[in-house]
């Protein structure tokens, strides 16, 4: 699989008022982006909302047209033979959608069987492998909308891997989805999809641990921009130093964090947002990269100095979060 | 691959739709409302037939018979529109996206979209029947059994072939709803549904010609009702026949440029 300068814009059209004139604008959704995935990978499309991921998948599996550059399916253009394309790839999307909820799971599976041209002898038995390989044979016969989030979810993979793709695109595949049946699911991906049957995935997701826990390599991916393609631990290795210290602390100032940065062994300083309080006090998230862990009393230090609240430390070699931090700047 | 698909497509809308008995049920009542309103619609006028021109030849024919067909035909009309809006409701569950993600033909699937309203329409039919009949009488005047056989397949062929352009419409936009309730009530007039054709300005006769429906009314009801032979009819016959052909071929075109914009435009999973 391939995309070579791929890009995507959107039209946004706006009115001044109800009757008002439209005026149009661009949205650059996904900017020249090139990768390449070999077969039997499991690749991770990262990013945060809105940065281009979904697009990216929708364009490789014909459901969206590129307005600029090429991309490859098995060798295929993904818009002049698109219709070669649908026949090898499917796609998984996080969710509750994409299901008839009025028919009952092997009802919906049946149908998607029959319109991806399934033998007609194979359907039922490829149908019961599926259910038993994602633990939902009890609940075959059930309508879907009797299932709960999980269950639909575990339907959608069943749905995706109807028509044995070679290439199978799971988009978000654990949104909403509690940590238990994503854990499973994960670990399904991993060993059933990739391991066992040998197929070539990408999976795109904004939850740095599962791709951490999944993939092969990984692809970074703000703004529309891929700005960086690799193995996690090649990428970390490019990392300026080996350890980052995460730092929750309450009374965080501006100043406190300027002190941060003129720290000699302080290469990079980040905050993110934490929803929890201590005593009545909002508590920030520090993660500071530092040359090694003998740097941890002189940031402790400053931080007392400046009169902050140092409520716990960890200190840690590098997560799949902070290089994406690292790549695009916090 | 093809009547796969159409199969399939029949198969899913009908679990959908008959979902419970009492769907059922109400399927078999609903047409009796209908049927009531255009028998009452007549009933103080105290006639008992009403008379058609058609091709220079007047025809006497029984105005039970005469609403009783405009009825069967129109509900047959509104089920292909509503099969349209099918369409309409894969787009709001998702689904329309899954739709498109596989290699399925395109016109087999809306092809086994208004097909399943086709059948879903059997239901209504008995139910129309039944009121009517249990009702009133009608004085039928068959002396062509061919030219009526073919009358009936023609008309119901071609509203098919309208419906799956109704389906490519609602794909292609998110307003196909408003666009298919707008042709309702011109449809009624300009079809001549309730009233003879005589009865219209020519000014307007021009549109009426256009809709297959105006040619369905006129060869069902003088085959049925006015012991027409197929000579007298073949210039409807014909008419529904190229409109069948047209229709199937706008709605190739139409499902085409539907899925060009789709991906264009990124609509497929807007609602």
């Amino acid at each position: 699989m391939e995309a070579r300068h791929l890009s995507r814009d959107y039209v946004s059209t706006k009115r001044s008022h109800f009757i008002g004139k439209k005026t149009a604008s661009i949205v650059r959704a996904l900017d020249h982006i090139d990768f390449e995935i070999p077969e039997g990978e499991l690749f991770g499309l990262l990013g945060p909302n809105g940065a281009g991921k979904t697009t990216t998948v929708k364009i490789l599996c014909t459901l969206l047209e590129p307005t600029g550059g090429k991309a490859f399916v098995k060798g295929f253009n993904v818009v002049k033979d698109a219709a070669r394309v649908r026949r090898i790839v499917n796609m998984v999307a996080g969710g509750e959608r994409m299901l008839y909820y009025r028919l009952t799971g092997r009802e919906n599976l049946k149908y998607f069987a029959e319109l991806y041209d399934v033998p007609k002898k194979e359907i039922e038995s490829r149908v019961n492998t599926l259910f038993d390989l994602v633990g939902l044979s009890e609940r075959a016969d059930d309508e879907v909308e009797k299932y709960s989030k999980g269950m639909k979810q575990r339907l959608q993979i069943c749905r995706g891997l109807i028509n044995d793709p070679e290439v199978l695109f799971l988009d978000e595949p654990t949104l909403g989805l509690d940590v238990n049946i994503a854990k499973d699911l994960r670990k399904f991906i991993r060993e059933r999809i990739v391991e066992e049957q040998g197929k070539t995935v990408l999976l795109t997701t904004h939850y740095m641990y599962e791709a951490e826990e999944l993939c092969d390599r990984v692809g970074f991916l703000n703004k529309g921009k891929l700005i960086a393609v690799g193995r996690t631990d090649e990428l970390k290795r490019k990392m300026p130093s080996g350890f980052s210290m995460e730092v929750l602390v309450t009374r965080l100032t501006d100043e406190a964090l300027e002190g941060l940065r003129r720290l000699e062994q302080v290469k990079k300083v980040l905050t993110t947002a934490y929803e929890a309080e201590v005593e009545g006090e909002k508590i920030d998230r520090l993660i500071v990269n530092i040359d090694s862990d003998r740097a941890t009393p002189e940031v402790l230090n400053c931080l007392s100095k400046m009169g902050c609240q140092v409520v716990s430390v960890n200190i840690r070699g590098p997560t799949l979060e902070d290089l994406f931090m690292f790549y695009t700047g916090g | 691959m093809f009547w796969r698909v159409v199969m399939a497509e029949v198969e899913k809308n009908l679990k959908q739709f008959f979902f419970t008995a009492r769907t059922l049920f109400w399927t078999l009542m609903l047409p009796l409302g209908n049927g009531l309103y255009l028998y009452f619609l007549y009933l103080p006028f105290a006639v008992k037939s009403v008379s058609l021109e058609f091709n220079a030849s007047w025809y006497a024919l029984d105005l039970v018979g005469f609403t009783l067909i405009g009825q069967l035909l129109y509900t047959f009309y509104t089920m292909m529109l509503l099969s349209g809006a099918t369409f309409e409701r894969e787009r709001e569950q998702g689904t329309l996206e899954a739709l498109f993600l596989s290699p399925a033909n395109r016109i087999a699937v809306i092809f086994g979209g208004a097909l399943s309203s086709a059948l879903n329409y059997v239901w209504f039919l008995f139910g129309i029947l039944l009121s009517w009949v249990a009702f009133v009488g009608v004085k039928i005047m068959i002396s062509d059994f061919l030219a009526l056989f073919a009358s009936v397949v023609l008309s119901y062929l071609s509203l098919v072939m309208l419906g799956m352009c109704f389906e490519a419409l609602f794909v292609y936009s998110r307003r196909g709803g408003m666009y298919a309730t707008m042709l309702q009530e011109p449809m009624m007039f300009f079809s001549g549904l309730v009233f003879p054709l005589q009865a219209m300005p020519i000014a307007l006769l021009s549109v009426s010609y256009l809709i297959p429906l105006t040619f369905g009314l006129i060869s069902m009801r003088l085959t049925l009702l006015g012991a027409a032979s197929m000579s007298d009819i073949a210039v409807p016959l014909m008419a529904l026949a190229s409109m069948t052909l047209v229709f199937l071929m706008l709605a190739a075109w139409l499902i085409g440029q539907a899925e060009r914009k789709a991906k264009a435009k990124a609509t497929l999973a807007q609602f």
